[in-house]
C-alpha cells in the first residue's frame, strides 16, 4: 500500500474485476457469467471472449438475467450476473432478494457505475441507493474495491465466500494505492493512513478524497486516520473499534445516499458500542445530476475540502 | 394547431416531406455538434431516429412550445432516452428553449441532462432507464381517455430496448384498454449496445409480436419521410386498438463511418470526424 506514492490508475475497477474474472474461467470450469447487453462497458466480454459457451448475454432484460442466474446456481454452480448498479439493485431487486439471497445461492454481482461515478450520464444511470438496497438483504455480502489490485483481490474474495456477494465497481479510473502483496478478506479493512485525532471511514472512490483530506488536515496539525472499509457488509467491527480507541471521533464519507448507507450502519453500531462525536457525508436525501465527477463531489459534499471541514467541525465539538 | 402546422396542411405530401428532409439535415448536424461539445453522448441511435423525430416535431405533433404543458398537447416519449440529443435538438429548434443550451449537454447544472428529465421544457417524463416508456405512454393515453381529451401519445422504443419484459406488459395492457390514442415506434436499426440484435437477443418479427398482442402494426422505411407521414396518419385513424410502427432504420444514418456500426452507439466523434460528418450531412464535396 502506497498512500504517499499513488499513481494514476490505468483501468477502472470494472475492468480490473473483469480481467480477474476472465482468468478465473480457467480455475473453475463450471463458472458462468451472465450479462445484460453492456458487456463492453462492464468488460465482462473479457470472460465471454475466452469462454463463449459459459457466457450468457441475456439482452436488455436484467430481471430475467438475475432469475436465470439463480436457476443456473441452484445445483451448485457459481454464476456472476453483470450490469450497472441501478439495474441490478432496483429493476432486478426482487430477483436478487427472493431468488438469490433467500435460497442463499452462489450468485455474485458485478455491479458497475456505482454511486454517481457515471456522472455525466445523469441520475438514470447513477446507483446512489445500491448499498442501502443490498446491505438490507439477509445473506448478501457487499464489497467495494477502490483500485485495481483491490478489484482483483476482491473478485477472489467474492468467489471464496459462500452465497451471494455484491461488488460495487466504478466507471472511471482514479488512482492506484494497493500493491499485489496487500491482502483482502471478507469483513476486513485497511488503515490507509494512521492518525490519532479523527477516523475517516470510507470505501470505493471516496477513499481518494479522504486520503487528500487527511493530507490537508495534517498540514493543520490534525492527524486523521483513514480507514478503507472495502468490506461494507460485514464491516470490520474490531478494526473500527481499534481506530476509535485511538481517535475517539468518526466521519463516514460515501458516494451514496446518507440514509441507510454505511454511515447509518456505523452510527447505529457506535450508539450501541462506542459513543463518539460522529458525522456522515453523502447525498442528503436528494438525487444528484449530470456533470463532471469533480463538480458533483464538490456540490454533494464529498470533495477533500468537504471531508476535511467535516473532520474539523467534529473536533471543535469534541 | 401552430402556425407552422396550419401552413403545412396546405402543402402536398411531397412538399412536406421535402421540407422535413431539409430540416433533418440541421437536426443531424446539431446532434453531432452537441455530442462533440459534450465529448460524450450516443450518436448512433440519435441518427437512426432523427427522421421520425423530425417529422413529429416539425409536422405531426400538436404542441405549443410557448406552453409546454398545454393540456391538449400530443405527448412524445423518447423511451430510448440515450438518443436524447435528437430530442433536445428538435425542442430547441422548435423554440422550447434557446439553441445555446445545446452546447451545455451533460454539463453541470445544465437543463439538458445525460438522459431526459421533466425539468427540461417540452419533456414530460424521465427516460433512459430502458423499458419503461411504453408503460408511461399507456398511462398518459389512459389519462387522456378519462379526461375526454383527443391528444395522441407517441412512444419511441429501441429494438434492443424491447428485450425488457416490461415493454410486453405494457403491450398487453394497451390492448386490454383499447388505447387507440397510443402509437409506438420501434427504431429497428438492428443494433444494440454489445452488437447486432440478432446475436445479443434475437427479437424475430417484431411487427408479428405486436400483432399477436392485439396491436395494429405497420412496417416502414424509417428514413422515407413520405412513408413516415403517411403511416403516422394511418396509425392515427386506427380505432379500438393501439398501433405500432416498426421503422427499419440504419444506426448512425447520414454519416457513412457510423452507419451500421455498433461501436458508434455511445462514442463521440473527434474534430476531423465531425468535419467529415458535416460534409456528408450537407452533401458538400470535401
Ligand atoms: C434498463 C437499462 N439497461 C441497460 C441500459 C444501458 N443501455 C443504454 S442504450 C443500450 C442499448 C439500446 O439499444 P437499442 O434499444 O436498440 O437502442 P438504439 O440502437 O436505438 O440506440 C443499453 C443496453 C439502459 N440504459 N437501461
Ligand atoms: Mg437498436
Amino acid at each position: 500500500m502506497r498512500p504517499n506514492a499513488m499513481t494514476p490508475a490505468t483501468v477502472p475497477t470494472r475492468r480490473a474485476f473483469s480481467e480477474r474474472m476472465a482468468e478465473y474461467g480457467a480455475i473453475d470450469s463450471d463458472f458462468v457469467v451472465f450479462e445484460a447487453d453492456i458487456g463492453y462497458s462492464t468488460f465482462s466480454h473479457l470472460f465471454g471472449d475466452r469462454y463463449p459457451e459459459r457466457y450468457f448475454n441475456m439482452g436488455i432484460a436484467e430481471g430475467n438475467m438475475v432469475s436465470a442466474a439463480a436457476g443456473m446456481a441452484a445445483d451448485g454452480r457459481t454464476a456472476v450476473a453483470s450490469s450497472y448498479g441501478v439495474f441490478i439493485t432496483m429493476r432486478a431487486l426482487e430477483s436478487v432478494r427472493t431468488f438469490v439471497c433467500y435460497p442463499d445461492l452462489n450468485v455474485k454481482f458485478l455491479s458497475s457505475h456505482g454511486g454517481f461515478t457515471p456522472s455525466i450520464d445523469g441520475v438514470t444511470h447513477q446507483a446512489t441507493e445500491d448499498i442501502a438496497n443490498m446491505t438490507t438483504l439477509p445473506n448478501m455480502k457487499v464489497l467495494v474495491p477502490a483500485d485495481t489490485w483491490a478489484a482483483k483481490k476482491l473478485f477472489d474474495v467474492a468467489m471464496q465466500t459462500p452465497g451471494p456477494v455484491f461488488v460495487r465497481l466504478m466507471r472511471d479510473p482514479i488512482l492506484d494505492l494497493y500493491e499485489p502483496g496487500d491482502s483482502f478478506r471478507l469483513g476486513g479493512s485497511h488503515v490507509v493512513i494512521e492518525g490519532s485525532d479523527v477516523t475517516i471511514a470510507t470505501y470505493g472512490d471516496i477513499l481518494f478524497p479522504s486520503i487528500e483530506a487527511a493530507q490537508l488536515l495534517a498540514a493543520e496539525g490534525i492527524r486523521a486516520e483513514v480507514l478503507d472499509l472495502y468490506s461494507v457488509k460485514p464491516f470490520d467491527r474490531e478494526g473500527l473499534l481499534k481506530s476509535l480507541d485511538k481517535t475517539g471521533a468518526l466521519v463516514v464519507a460515501e458516494n451514496h445516499q446518507k440514509r441507510n448507507g454505511l454511515g447509518y450502519e456505523l452510527s447505529n453500531f457506535c450508539l450501541k458500542n462506542r459513543v463518539v462525536p460522529f458525522d456522515n457525508l453523502g447525498l442528503e436525501d436528494t438525487f444528484a445530476e449530470s456533470g463532471s465527477y469533480g463538480k458533483l463531489l464538490e456540490k454533494y459534499g464529498l470533495s477533500k475540502t468537504c471531508i476535511a471541514e467535516a473532520a474539523k467541525r467534529l473536533l471543535r465539538r469534541a | 394547431m401552430t402556425a407552422t402546422q396550419r401552413a403545412n396542411r396546405a402543402l402536398t405530401l411531397g412538399e412536406r416531406a421535402a421540407f422535413l428532409a431539409e430540416k433533418s439535415k440541421e437536426v443531424r448536424s446539431r446532434v453531432l455538434s452537441m455530442i462533440y461539445t459534450a465529448k460524450s453522448g450516443h450518436p448512433g441511435g440519435a441518427l437512426s431516429a432523427a427522421d421520425i423525430v423530425t417529422a413529429l416535431y416539425f409536422d405531426i405533433l400538436r404542441v405549443d412550445p410557448a406552453n409546454p404543458r398545454w393540456p391538449d398537447r400530443d405527448r412524445f416519449l423518447l423511451s430510448k432516452g440515450h438518443a436524447c440529443p435528437v430530442l433536445y435538438t428538435c425542442l430547441a429548434m422548435r423554440g422550447y428553449f434557446a439553441l445555446e443550451h445545446l452546447d451545455t449537454l451533460r454539463q453541470f447544472e445544465s437543463i439538458l441532462q445525460g438522459h431526459p428529465i421533466r425539468k427540461t421544457p417540452g419533456i414530460d417524463m424521465t427516460t433512459g432507464s430502458l423499458g419503461h416508456g411504453l408503460s408511461i405512454g399507456l398511462g398518459m393515453a389512459l389519462d387522456g381517455k378519462l379526461r375526454g381529451k383527443d391528444y395522441t401519445v407517441y412512444v419511441m422504443l429501441g429494438d434492443g430496448e424491447i428485450n425488457e419484459g416490461h415493454v410486453w406488459e405494457a403491450a398487453m395492457a394497451a390492448t386490454k384498454y383499447k388505447t387507440d390514442n397510443l402509437i409506438a415506434f420501434v427504431d429497428r436499426n438492428r443494433l444494440q449496445m454489445d452488437g447486432c440484435c440478432d446475436d445479443i437477443m434475437p427479437m424475430g418479427d417484431i411487427a408479428a409480436k405486436f400483432k399477436a398482442f392485439g396491436w395494429k402494426t405497420f412496417e416502414i422505411d424509417g428514413h422515407d419521410m413520405e412513408r413516415i407521414l403517411r403511416t403516422i396518419e394511418k396509425a392515427r385513424r386506427v380505432r379500438g386498438k393501439p398501433a405500432c410502427i416498426v421503422a427499419n432504420t440504419v444506426k448512425g444514418k447520414g454519416v457513412s463511418y457510423m452507419e451500421d456500426r455498433f461501436e458508434w452507439h455511445g462514442k463521440c466523434p473527434d474534430t476531423d470526424q465531425l468535419a467529415c460528418a458535416m460534409r456528408e450531412i450537407w452533401g458538400e464535396d470535401s
